[in-house]
């Protein structure tokens, strides 16, 4: 009579076969340790762990066949009976395996006394799987990573070919930030319709589209830095997206973060399709659902916001100690009252201490500030901590861009004589604001017994100022202007009596090339400029003679070519605050450093931009109005890309580590939506005998666990930006020989904030999925019989 | 037409692992306007029966018609939206929400269909002084005696005016003074308002005052 077929298990069967398989798994092992194949088997196992690997390394295989039976049998590899045993015992392993698992036989008991009533219709309608629903949500996350990378890339290259000509397109950035909201929507929307349609959440739907549709893309782009083959077909049309990615430093993390990102808004549609549609009617209210969510966690209370701020802005202790002083205070007047009150009317008293008693919070109230206080402090940790390294981030730059230009027009090969004719079709280019020619040229340059491997420069004194900052970085006492008129410079004149300052010695011979030089004690002397850690390295100060050692430009001496070797006088000393710059670079005239590294022109064009980080399109543009090629134009971003790369990837790990803490707080919120539930059992079985429906329920619960993740988001916000503020306005102080920046920087960047406070309350309505699909789950029936 | 027929209803729960079938084919008519009692010995499967006919169970098999519309078939919105307007129901215990003064919980089915506020308060203030609680509208559940609150639940059932009035066992948990109080109710709404409504007792007393009378023995009901 019993309908219902039991599975039945076998064990010896299934233990004997998980042996056999054992033994075929460890042949393979054999084989493959003795091939030294594990990197290999690593890596395709791991992409096999995702469920597409096997389909590729399928046809792989097949693809390798022909080529395999092509070879001479002597190359073949070893271990081949291994593989076959191996492979055999795994095989026969799994099917005694399955063997063991047998359905029980039907049962004898006769038919019941309902056998042939009407079964109960939604019973009869229920279906557990929908093709439809595994196509949207399938199709969906592929559609929404499909129109991610064409988007992105339509955008960013500017509409494609129709307006290749002036504009080209958005700023990669923008594009992205454009593309990715879009195919969020994308994602979200799919979900909500198969949702929706499907009437339930649709586990199985959802794991197997977003597995089989939604993970070939990102392993693609994964292999595509691995395969050449794959990066010759494909890596010049995705060259938007490995762009940016590649601004990260590592572009792997980049597709796989928003792969995560793409299947969250998809599961995010899931669950609000659910909601809206799962009872079987689009209902998107929720004024009731608040109002009940209201009642049963008091979140926005002044006391509890109040002492969650509180804590995260003081931390724990003190907040703790002056709630406790505030408490004792309060019951020790309100016993002195009640005491009094007895005395007069004991019923008065019973009632006074019965509504003291009232106030006391239940266990589900302290889990709750705890939950919003969780969310909080992972806010505020992500708002300060990503604010600081933009701060650091903004520091850099602003220090590299002001040593260095925006954008660097150069040939592929060989000098610019003819820098005259393309500064001025440059300076046609909108957006250029400044730009000079330039050398740079590794040397070493010496004074007295002190050596130092440093870039020189050579520069034009007119326009420098019009691109770097070294005019406002000069340090008191030099002038850039004379390095035009080195007769200016004054040589240092002995100041100690100690080491008198000799002139005959020194013009004699020069100690490294041990050749006599012709200049006299007070000839004029072409001018330096050196940074203030080179000088001090140098043991040099204005008007000191140092002389720099070029392996450029050789000169051909008695014993072969020898290092060409000049003499300067120091001019100037500059200082920008970078130690990387302030100790590497020499800055000498243009003319000097041609004639020192024996070219005909500057090696470069630097340029100056009116928006930095609107530098790589400049930067096109003006690779285009020179005409390309032989010239080729970079701009900050590309000259720089490793540090700030570097930098990027550097946040971008630091922001998931804090995350974290945000995920453990949605732990916290888990446990204080499943205490809900558990406390409010009868309840929900009382709302749903009034006429809430299932969806109703879900809202309910999930707005209680919203309340949470908004006050915590909110708090963490507010204290985040009080403790920036603060580190803006009071400072905390930097040893400035380590950090080369006396205070610790803050930059609060708008988007970046918000996004952390949007990422945590996303994640808290993740997390009160669960719980609020149990509370929808109670029947009306078991919640009111649990009195 | 019957206003509440149920036609073949089966019912089974499982006790350590055994099936216990309560409800084994049950077929009944409640005509519009009738007053109902069901009697039966404890765990006959009063309250299963009662929770069937509420939708609040779900049957193994069977049909229930309201007014010729096949319930079951409805969808949860659908069914919960029926549970909403067509049924009131009164329980043992009270089951009024705590975090809800008792005017709340009185509106609280109006409030569930999204209805307007100040005219849904304004008929759930009626209602309450109708059932003589006018004094004690802004007092939650804990701070009302069993009598009170067991009116308070009547009042919610019925702030909807539903087509449909059930009872289980409203006045086990009372004395019997308080509890004739709430039988008095009950007629008054069943005279005055025209509900229907199935009252499920083991108050024999009270069931041969009631019109009609069920008796529920061994799965089946009879007319007793």
């Amino acid at each position: 009579m019993n309908a219902e077929r039991q599975t039945v298990y076998r064990w010896s069967l299934i233990w004997s076969g998980a042996l056999v398989a054992l033994v075929g798994a460890v042949l393979l092992g054999l084989a493959i340790t003795r091939a030294d194949a594990w990197a290999r088997v690593a890596g395709t196992l791991g992409l096999s762990t995702l469920s597409w690997g096997g389909l590729l390394q399928a046809l792989n295989a097949l693809g390798l066949m022909p080529v395999q039976s092509a070879l001479p049998a002597a190359v073949k590899p070893v271990g081949t009976e291994y593989v076959i045993a191996g492979a055999a015992a795994w095989l026969v392993g799994w099917v005694v395996i399955a063997s063991g698992i047998r359905r029980a036989p039907v049962s004898s008991e006769g038919p019941s006394p309902a056998a042939g009533a009407t079964l109960y219709p939604r019973l009869a309608q229920y279906r557990d799987f929908y093709w439809s629903t595994l196509g949207a949500y399938g199709g969906g996350i592929l559609l929404a990573e499909l129109v991610l990378i064409l988007l992105q890339t339509f955008l960013s290259s500017g509409g494609g070919s129709a307006a290749a000509g002036e504009s080209s397109g958005l700023a990669p950035t923008v594009a992205f930030a454009v593309s990715l909201v879009v195919a969020s929507l994308v994602a979200f929307a799919c979900g909500f319709v198969g949702a929706s349609r499907a009437r339930r959440v649709a586990m199985p739907e959802a794991t197997i589209g977003v597995i089989y549709l939604g993970l070939p893309v990102p392993i693609l782009l994964t292999l595509m830095e691995q395969l050449p083959d794959l990066q010759l077909s494909l890596g010049y049309r995705l060259r938007e997206v490995t762009y940016l990615a590649d601004m990260l430093g590592r572009p792997v993390i980049g597709y796989w973060l928003v792969f995560s990102l793409l299947v969250l808004m998809l599961v995010l549609g899931i669950n609000t399709g659910f909601i809206a549609a799962g009872s079987g009617r689009l209902d998107l209210r929720l004024g009731f659902e608040l109002f009940v969510a209201r009642r049963h966690v008091g979140v926005f209370r002044p006391s509890l916001l109040l002492g969650t701020l509180a804590v995260l802005m003081f931390g724990i202790i003190p907040p703790l100690i002056v709630y406790g002083i505030i408490r004792a205070v309060e019951a020790a007047v309100e016993r002195t009252r009640i005491r009094s009150l007895g005395l007069q009317d004991p019923l008065a008293a019973a009632s006074a201490l019965n509504r003291l008693k009232l106030r006391e919070q239940s266990p589900t109230m302290m889990m709750t500030a705890l939950s919003v206080g969780g969310v909080g402090v992972g806010v505020m940790a992500l708002i300060i901590v990503l604010s600081v390294m933009s701060g650091f981030e903004e520091d850099l730059q602003k220090k590299i861009l002001g040593a260095h230009s925006h954008v660097v027009v150069s040939k592929y090969a060989g000098q610019l004589p003819e820098y005259k004719r393309l500064m001025e079709q440059i300076a046609k280019v909108p957006g250029v604001e400044g730009q000079t020619p330039s050398i740079d040229n590794p040397v070493m340059v010496l004074a007295d017994d002190e050596v130092q491997g440093i870039v020189l420069k050579g520069i034009d004194p007119e326009t420098v100022g019009s691109v770097l900052d070294l005019r406002q970085n000069m340090q008191p006492g030099g002038n850039l202007d004379h390095l035009e008129q080195p007769q200016k410079i004054a040589p240092r004149r002995t100041m100690f009596g100690k080491q008198p300052d000799e002139p005959e010695e020194e013009e004699v011979e020069d100690p490294i090339i041990g050749k006599s030089t012709t200049s006299a004690s007070d000839k004029v002397l072409p001018g330096i400029i050196l940074g203030r850690e080179l000088a001090a390295i140098l043991r040099v100060v204005v008007g000191d003679r140092v002389n720099v050692i070029s392996p450029q430009g050789a000169e051909l001496g008695p014993a072969g070519l020898i290092p060409k070797s000049r003499a300067f006088r120091v001019a100037g000393i500059f200082y920008s605050g970078m130690y990387e710059y302030d100790a590497k670079f020499a800055y000498i005239l243009l003319a000097e450093a041609q004639k020192l590294f024996g070219t005909d022109g500057p090696s470069g064009i630097e340029l100056k931009v009116a928006d930095v980080d609107d530098a790589r399109r400049i930067s096109q543009a003006v690779s285009r109005e020179l005409g390309g090629y032989p010239y080729r134009s970079r701009d900050w971003g590309e000259i720089h890309r490793n540090i700030f790369s570097a930098l990027r990837l550097e946040k971008l790990v630091m922001g998931i580590i804090l995350s974290i803490i945000i995920v453990v707080a949605a732990g916290l919120i888990v446990a204080t939506v499943i205490m809900l539930v558990l406390e409010k059992r009868k309840e929900i079985a009382v709302l749903k005998a009034l006429g809430v429906s299932d969806g109703g329920i879900v809202k309910i619960f999930l707005a209680e666990g919203l309340q949470i993740g908004v006050a915590g988001g909110l708090l963490g916000l507010l204290s985040g930006l009080a403790w920036c503020y603060f580190i803006l306005k009071v400072g905390i102080k930097l040893d400035p020989s380590v950090y080369y920046i006396p205070a610790l920087p803050v930059k609060i960047e708008p988007v970046q904030t918000a996004l952390a406070v949007v990422i945590a309350v996303l994640v808290t309505y993740l997390a009160s999925i669960y719980p609020a699909l149990k509370a929808s789950s109670v029947e009306p029936v078991e919640g009111l019989k649990a009195e | 037409m019957a206003l509440l027929s149920i036609h073949n209803v089966f019912k089974s729960y499982f006790l350590h692992g055994k099936r216990i079938d309560v409800l084994r084919g049950v077929s009944l008519d409640i005509e519009k306007g009738e007053l109902v009692s069901l009697i039966g010995a404890s765990g006959a499967g009063k309250s299963t029966f009662l929770h069937v006919l509420g939708t609040l169970d779900i049957p193994a098999a069977g049909e229930l018609r309201f007014e010729g519309r096949n319930v079951f078939a409805m969808n949860d919105a659908e069914i919960a939206d029926f549970r909403n307007r067509t049924i009131g129901f009164v329980f043992q215990s009270h089951y009024l929400l705590p975090e809800f003064t008792a005017l709340e919980n009185v509106a609280m089915p109006a409030l569930i269909q999204r209805r307007d506020r100040t005219e849904t308060y304004a008929s759930a203030r009626e209602l309450l002084e109708r059932v003589g609680l006018g004094s004690r509208m802004e007092h939650r559940p804990g701070e009302l005696s069993g009598g009170e609150a067991q009116r308070v639940a009547l009042a919610r059932a019925l702030v909807l005016k539903p087509a449909v009035l059930l009872a289980d066992e409203p006045t086990g948990n009372l004395d019997p003074a308080t509890g004739e109080g709430i039988h008095q109710l009950l007629r008054e709404v069943n005279r005055d308002l025209g509900i229907t409504a199935v009252v499920v007792t083991h108050n024999e007393v009270l069931a041969r005052s009631m019109p009609r009378r069920l008796r529920l023995v061994a799965g089946q009901v009879t007319e007793a």
